[in-house]
């Protein structure tokens, strides 16, 4: 039984306290993560795994399962990138170039050369990850901006190139006619077929990443991120470790890329440029650095504010940038940290000052 | 017909481009010498001069020079917005936040002036007359001219402020060593602020000269803000002369490209060079006070 002191808890305080102790359930904190006792698999990721299962059969809205198709396809994205940004210190304006290389190569081998999606999902990420390794290679000995204004050109390379090269690519219109998704004759042909599907890739993913954080190159991409003066005086192999992070990432966004244009059925050039890459960075950043759970809740929570901003016709841009600067000015170290710093503050009011002492703030 | 045939007409088109892209890269310079801060936003300071400019122009009926000062002038408020706004908060934060703030707010600058001025894009008539002036057999509108002309003026008020004057000394300190410059006394922020209305009233001047010349819409300042940037770093990240031979080097290469390959490509000959030049010669051509420093 919780005792509750009345001098420093009201009973309006539950007006706050019970929407914040909901959100933490959904919200992942990074400071308690890394203190936790490493299991592989906590009680939270069941919870995570029935909501996501029943999610869909409980709102069985159509828009609400398509927009949860792109919040995971946004999801894999941000997974990858946050590998890259969040794990390995690095920036990449030029993320959207590999999604988007990643959905030519489906549209092209389904469309041209009737290969079947199955194929051409795992050729997209291949792709995407052998065009990372040619890029990464060079240009990942940059810091800072500069990395991120290489990248960028990359980016920007990229979509001149698709926009210039009618004979492959269909120019500014693109190609349509992209088949759904199938393995073994069974075609994801509904939103709700898709959202499995792709929530399922995502979990894959998200097992992989778990893994590989854990791993030695896992532990690396964190030294890196630290300082890599000292990640090569313990002898990591920096340019070795941020390459494998920037093809990881690629192959990633490969694979959203080929998921994304087999959901569309169509792939066009104007999806795939700086606006996605500055989304993904969003995500990454709101759902907070060194995290694989909280890019992922940034790109369902980002995927359902560009949805809602949609309707606002004109209006949607600008008030797109507005809250792109609030939520970075209010939250720049994501929603996680804030909020669970608060939250810790207002649960100590029930006398688990342990959890008070866990957190250096 | 050869290719060969079209050069000069090129190399003065790029030589005028290239005055662009000096001027809008010594506008990344003045704020990267001051604060070490990279301001993304810098396009949309050309793109709202031109617009601006236009608007008064032609819907309140000012006088040229009138609604080009009033422009500037508007220009550089919105510069200290900026600064005071989005990057004096999330000072502390690191790189990929400010980025992303930055770029967060060219967003929105664009897209406001988007629904403020329209979506048309805009030409300002050319400050005196259109007739072609014939050099060596060469035709050059008196707008390259008068846009050389600028660049080459604020270039010689940019060196007199950054080094005959004492606020310009102070910002250059503010950035090369932040500990001294705090106990000497100079206020970092306000160096900081000042750099952004600096860079913001030489985006403005740019893009009313370039208005005459090239159509300005609300979505043009992007393209020729990060075109600015590279130049900025080829010519060598940090000095005015390196953004100033930068700009002219990529002008006339991007120009010179259209003779040789489908001028579609054109854009992407920017990006190309820089990929190569931050392999190959990560300090520019003259060299860089801030790369060999562990910052960057």
């Amino acid at each position: 039984m919780v005792v509750i002191d009345h001098k420093e808890f009201r009973k309006r305080d539950f007006l706050y306290v019970v929407p914040f102790w909901l959100l933490s359930l959904i919200v992942p904190d990074p400071h308690l993560d890394h203190l936790r006792k490493e299991s592989r698999f906590r009680r939270r990721d069941l919870f995570y795994l029935g909501a996501l299962l029943l999610l869909p059969l409980i709102w069985s809205d159509k828009h609400l399962h398509h927009l949860m198709v792109l919040a995971g396809i946004n999801g894999i994205l941000a997974l990858g990138l946050s590998l890259f940004l969040g794990y390995a210190g690095q920036i990449s304006l030029g993320h959207a170039a590999f999604f988007g290389i990643g959905a030519y190569t489906t549209a092209i081998l389904t469309t041209r050369y009737a290969f079947p999606p199955f194929v051409a999902f795992w050729a997209s990420a291949l792709v995407a990850a052998a065009l990372a390794y040619l890029i990464g290679s060079p240009i990942l000995k940059l810091k800072g901006y500069f990395l991120a204004l290489a990248t960028l050109g990359f980016g920007e390379i990229f979509l001149v190139v698709v926009r210039e090269a009618h004979r492959l690519t269909g120019g500014v219109i693109g190609i349509f006619g992209i088949p759904w998704f199938s393995l073994a004759g069974f075609a994801f042909d509904t939103y709700l077929k898709q959202y499995y599907l792709i929530w399922g890739v995502l979990i894959g993913l998200l097992i992989f990443s778990k893994n590989l954080i854990r791993s030695k190159i896992g532990r690396a991409f964190l030294a890196v991120a630290a300082s890599e003066d000292a990640a090569s005086t313990v002898g990591i192999k920096v340019a070795q470790i941020k390459l494998g992070a920037f093809v990881i990432g690629g192959a990633f966004a490969g694979f959203a890329g080929s998921l994304f244009a087999c959901v569309m059925s169509t792939a066009n050039p104007e999806a795939f440029g700086l606006n996605l890459s500055i989304l993904i960075i969003m995500m990454v950043i709101l759902g907070g650095m060194g995290n694989l759970y909280g890019p992922i809740a940034g790109a369902i929570f980002l995927t359902w504010l560009m949805d809602i901003l949609g309707k606002y016709q004109e209006y949607s841009l600008p008030i797109y940038g507005l809250i792109l600067i609030l939520l970075l000015i209010s939250f720049p170290d994501g929603f996680g940290t804030r909020l669970n710093i608060r939250l810790i503050y207002l649960i100590s009011y029930f006398g688990r000052k342990k959890r008070r002492e866990r957190v250096e703030l | 017909m050869t290719p060969w045939v079209h050069i000069p007409q090129l190399l003065s088109a790029g030589i005028t481009i290239g005055a662009i892209y000096a001027l809008v890269g010594l506008g990344f310079v003045t704020i990267a010498r001051a604060s070490q801060i990279i301001n993304f936003a810098q396009g949309e300071f050309v793109m709202l001069g031109g617009v601006i400019t236009f608007s008064l122009l032609k819907g309140a009926g000012l006088s040229y020079p009138l609604a080009a000062i009033v422009a500037v002038i508007s220009v550089v408020i919105i510069g200290f917005l900026l600064h005071i706004l989005v990057v004096y908060p999330l000072r502390k934060t690191s790189i990929p936040i400010l980025l992303i703030a930055t770029l967060g707010a060219s967003i929105f600058i664009s897209n406001t002036t988007a629904l403020v001025f329209g979506t048309l894009p805009k030409a300002l008539p050319s400050f005196s007359g259109n007739l072609p002036l014939l050099i060596w057999g060469v035709p050059i509108t008196p707008q390259s001219m008068w846009v050389l002309g600028a660049t080459f003026l604020l270039l010689i008020c940019l060196y007199l402020l950054s080094h005959r004057t004492l606020m310009g000394k102070a910002m250059e300190a503010s950035s090369t060593d932040p500990l001294g410059a705090d106990l000497s006394g100079i206020s970092r922020n306000l160096m900081v602020f000042l750099a952004f209305g600096v860079s913001a009233g030489m985006g403005a001047i740019a893009g009313i000269f370039i208005t005459p010349i090239f159509y300005t819409s609300y979505h043009t300042g992007t393209l020729i803000g990060l075109k600015g940037f590279v130049a900025a770093v080829l010519g060598g990240w940090g000095k005015n002369s390196g953004a100033i031979l930068g700009g002219f080097v990529l002008g006339v290469v991007e120009s010179l490209s259209v003779a040789f390959i489908p001028s579609g490509y054109k854009d992407a000959v920017a990006f190309v060079i820089l990929l190569l030049i931050l392999h190959f010669r990560p300090k520019g051509i003259l060299g860089s006070p801030f790369i060999d420093s562990r910052r960057w």
